[in-house]
């Protein structure tokens, strides 16, 4: 239980629990179970990002990508779909293709991250435009709208399981898979130690290109994956409708305990980071805050919850070499 | 077969410009505790590097593991191989637990998607610990051990890997005597296991007690191996030392003058203690001492950059408050550091841009903005009194060679003009030509006044541009010789501080640097 209290998830996890408990008092709605499935569902696909996020950023990288990526590969669902007959068949085939879009994108940034060597903020800006550039060339900005979805689709994204919407389990599905590779395999593990110490991991023989390679690749793998959860909740493709949403998927994972410099990051805690911003943003909704208002007080959290981590870790590690000189003298 | 495990022969490195080893042997038995030894530089950790597979040995030299061809072309092959390197600063993950650090790398050429499992990996870690007699919670995250358990740790890690040779890099350098006592047990606990280990230290003292045979190395070339028997500390010292002579030793003796600079009971944690220096006009002082001595840390908490936590200096007749480099440089300290390239200068500038940095503000004309002309006509003039070549002000920093990157250096604080010049490592990687130079010009500028105070490793370059040599050892002042009487032996004598007593030795803190020969 004391090892419990000391995990980082749980401050995040207790401030999930107070804002809770205070919306419950602002609104009567928040609590209730429609609610709670409105959040989830609607914050799905800034979850799945995430969870691809955090395995970047344990690395010590970033990718400012994800969110002009994401779209690229919608985009390329709806046209698509214009050629795909009414039929199950699609939905298979569309849960084959746009991971694999997504996946030829995300490698497009691992090679130039791993084997060129350029910092992956130099390159994912690039990346965000050329993404965003041929989005824009394609659809000339305009909507591809559900009329021209196959209805098994439609279907598709309408599906309830004991009573919880599809994408629920989607996320779910991501969620459980990315926290397996991170625990119980060794490309998981390597990411964890390249973040841990570079010099180190390659002293003990672990490829440290090929692991940038993996997570950048595996940030585009989740990308498509988002993909068809952003096309499956609004029911149409719009080109400039995840604008900006990379910044809301990085804090989502900062404040779930990631660290920027690298090496610590974890899915439970990421998951708390994105149910984090989701109920403040549906707290501050039903209790009718301005969305201005919203912006400033989710930045400011942000501010706050890695400030707040910065000193921690720098007082542990004064503690720390505090023992080393004791243990000496 | 021979009942030599590791055989290394007429193994050479050659770096660009640079002869890093040169035919150099060394042949460890089975279970035996091989010390390798060598002042900096002398390659003992290049040596390492070829035998871990991080470097590849020029043509023509021998590698032989357990009596075949090595064939160590990458770090992981000589892990496979049985080979374990602890390095100085270790090669572990604080953000992973005990057990996944005792046993990474152990599947390092399988499949990235292999399954980890936990409980074998527990299993096989655990064990390691037992082996050792440490009790170390397998759970518990690398970061929150002591630096003697982080050892222990890598230890255990070469245990499991099944390792028949673990080389050591100064493994004692942070560790307090107690815990060095306790690391000698789990040597020879080692060997008894038939583990051979290559102990690298600069303590002759605990290379006595743990050693069963010795290599010496001296400037990149192989001296001998000799056993612990047939040597002693005296003998030793004279094989490490005994290199030819590069300069002239000074024999001028020094028109000294007055007191220009004092240090007084300057103490900081973990670096260095009870330093008192005076620096004399006319005089070059150098300070001397090896790699982790607390020389640096002396120069850089004078200069403001880690404040010392006790102590005063005195310049020219009053006392100094120094808080920061800033305040150093007002006060006319000037500081050149070791690493001239990335602290020295800003190389993709143009050397214009370089040389007139510390005196910015004073370049300035009515508008506030920087007089161009004003601080080319400048540069110009340092370029030619230092003879800096090419002697194209715009040319960028990085396109000069080492010697005449040290002389935009050492103008760039002249333009400052200092009342008191440190420099750490003057010609440290300059080609021999250009070394005189420099020290040709570190002379001129105690001529014109200005105090300099020298720190080197390099013996004969101490013995031939000072006037004065104080010897750190373990942060505290070992001694002081006058230049004319001194010689390589004496000096390095005081620097081993062979004299001294095991329990006096001072332990050093968290935060005492880790020093890397290169």
């Amino acid at each position: 239980m004391k090892a419990l209290l000391k995990q980082k998830e749980f401050s995040v996890l207790a401030i999930v629990i107070i804002i809770c408990v205070i919306l419950s008092f602002v609104s009567p709605v928040f609590l209730t179970v429609g609610n709670w499935m409105d959040i989830l569902e609607g914050n799905t696909v800034i979850g799945i990002l995430a969870i691809g996020m955090t395995l970047i950023i344990i690395t010590s990288d970033i990718d400012v990508s994800v969110a002009a990526l994401t779209t690229a590969v919608a985009v390329s669902i709806g046209f698509m779909f214009q050629y795909l007959p009414d039929s199950w068949f699609s939905v298979v085939l569309i849960f084959l293709i746009a991971p694999l879009i997504g996946m030829l994108l995300g490698a497009f940034n691992g090679i130039l991250v791993s084997k060129i060597q350029i910092p992956a903020i130099v390159v994912t800006l690039g990346t965000l435009n050329i993404f965003s550039g041929l989005v824009l060339y394609f659809t000339n900005g305009n909507y591809i709208n559900s009329t021209q979805f196959p209805q098994s689709f439609m279907a598709f994204s309408n599906i309830e399981i004991l009573g919880i919407p599809i994408l629920i389990y989607l996320f779910a599905l991501v969620a459980v898979s990315t926290w397996f590779i991170l625990k119980y395999t060794l490309i998981g593990r390597s990411v964890l130690a390249i973040g841990g110490n570079a010099q180190s991991s390659t002293r003990v023989g672990i490829n440290f290109k090929k692991v940038k390679m993996f997570v950048f690749t595996y940030m585009g793998f989740l990308g498509g994956v988002a993909a068809i959860a952003q096309t499956s909740y609004t029911t149409a493709v719009d080109p400039n409708g995840l604008m900006g949403l990379e910044l809301t998927v990085i804090a989502a994972v900062v404040l779930g305990g990631a660290n920027i410099h690298g090496g610590r990051g974890s899915i439970p805690g990421t998951l708390l980071g994105v149910l984090l911003l989701a109920i403040m943003q549906n707290g501050m909704i039903l209790a009718r805050i301005d969305t201005f208002w919203q912006n400033v007080v989710t930045g400011a959290i942000i501010v706050i919850a890695v400030s707040y981590d910065e000193i921690n870790h720098r007082r542990n590690q004064a503690k720390l070499a505090n023992i080393d000189v004791k243990e000496a003298s | 077969m021979s009942d030599y495990i590791l055989e290394m022969e007429h193994i050479s490195k050659t770096f660009p410009g640079v002869k890093a080893l040169d035919n150099v042997e060394l042949k460890v038995k089975q279970g035996e505790v091989h010390a390798l030894i060598g002042e900096n530089g002398a390659g003992k950790s290049t040596l390492i590097k070829v035998l871990a597979g991080v470097h590849e040995a020029d043509e023509g030299g021998r590698y032989l593991f357990e009596g075949i061809d090595a064939d160590i072309h990458r770090p992981l092959d000589a892990t496979l191989k049985g080979i374990s390197i602890i390095y100085q600063d270790l090669s572990l993950f604080p953000n992973l637990s005990v057990a996944e650090n005792i046993y990474i790398g152990r599947d390092s050429n399988k499949k990235p998607w292999t399954k980890i499992n936990w409980k074998s990996m527990k299993e096989l870690a655990g064990k390691a610990l037992d082996e050792l007699e440490m009790d170390i919670d397998l759970n518990k995250r690398v970061e929150l051990l002591s630096i003697a358990q982080q050892q222990m740790i890598e230890i255990a890690r070469a245990l499991a890997f099944d390792s028949k040779l673990i080389v050591m890099d100064e493994p004692t350098s942070s560790l307090s005597s107690g815990e060095v006592e306790k690391l000698y047990r789990v040597i020879d606990k080692l060997k008894e296991r038939g583990i051979s280990v290559i102990f690298i230290s600069h303590k002759l003292k605990e290379l006595f007690r743990v050693s069963d045979r010795f290599t010496v190395l001296r400037d990149g070339q192989f001296v001998g191996s000799y056993d612990v028997e047939e040597i002693d500390e005296q003998q030793l010292i004279k094989r490490m030392v005994g290199r030819e002579v590069v300069y002239e030793n000074n024999t001028q003796k020094a028109a000294v003058g007055e007191k220009v600079f004092e240090v007084k009971n300057f103490s900081k944690e973990g670096n260095f203690k009870d330093i008192n220096l005076s620096l004399y006009e006319g005089e070059i002082l150098a300070v001397t001492g090896l790699v982790g001595s607390g020389r640096t840390e002396l120069a850089q908490s004078i200069f403001g950059v880690n404040k010392a936590d006790e102590g005063t200096l005195w310049l020219n007749g009053k006392d100094l408050k120094i808080n920061s480099s800033e305040d150093a440089v007002k006060q006319g300290i000037a500081y050149v550091p070791e690493a001239r390239q990335t602290q020295g200068l800003v190389l993709e500038q143009s050397i214009v841009n370089n040389m007139t940095l510390p005196v910015i503000d004073a370049l300035r004309n009515k508008l506030k903005l920087i007089d161009r002309k004003v601080e080319k006509e400048l540069t110009e003039q340092y370029i030619k009194s230092l003879d800096v070549r090419p002697s194209m002000p715009d040319l960028a920093a990085d396109k000069l060679s080492g010697g005449n990157q040290q002389k935009v250096v050492i103008g760039k604080w002249l333009s400052a003009q200092p009342k008191l010049l440190i420099i750490d490592e003057p010609t440290n990687g300059i080609d021999i030509g250009a070394k005189t130079e420099i020290h040709k010009l570190l002379r001129r500028m105690v001529k014109e006044g200005i105090g300099v105070i020298m720190i080197s490793s390099e013996l004969p370059e101490v013995l031939s541009v000072s006037d004065r040599i104080l010897v750190m050892s373990r942060g505290r002042i070992a001694g002081e010789l006058n230049t004319l009487e001194a010689d390589q032996e004496k000096v390095m004598n005081l620097a081993l501080d062979t004299e001294e007593p095991e329990d006096k030795r001072q332990p050093e803190g968290a935060e005492s640097t880790v020093h890397q020969e290169v």
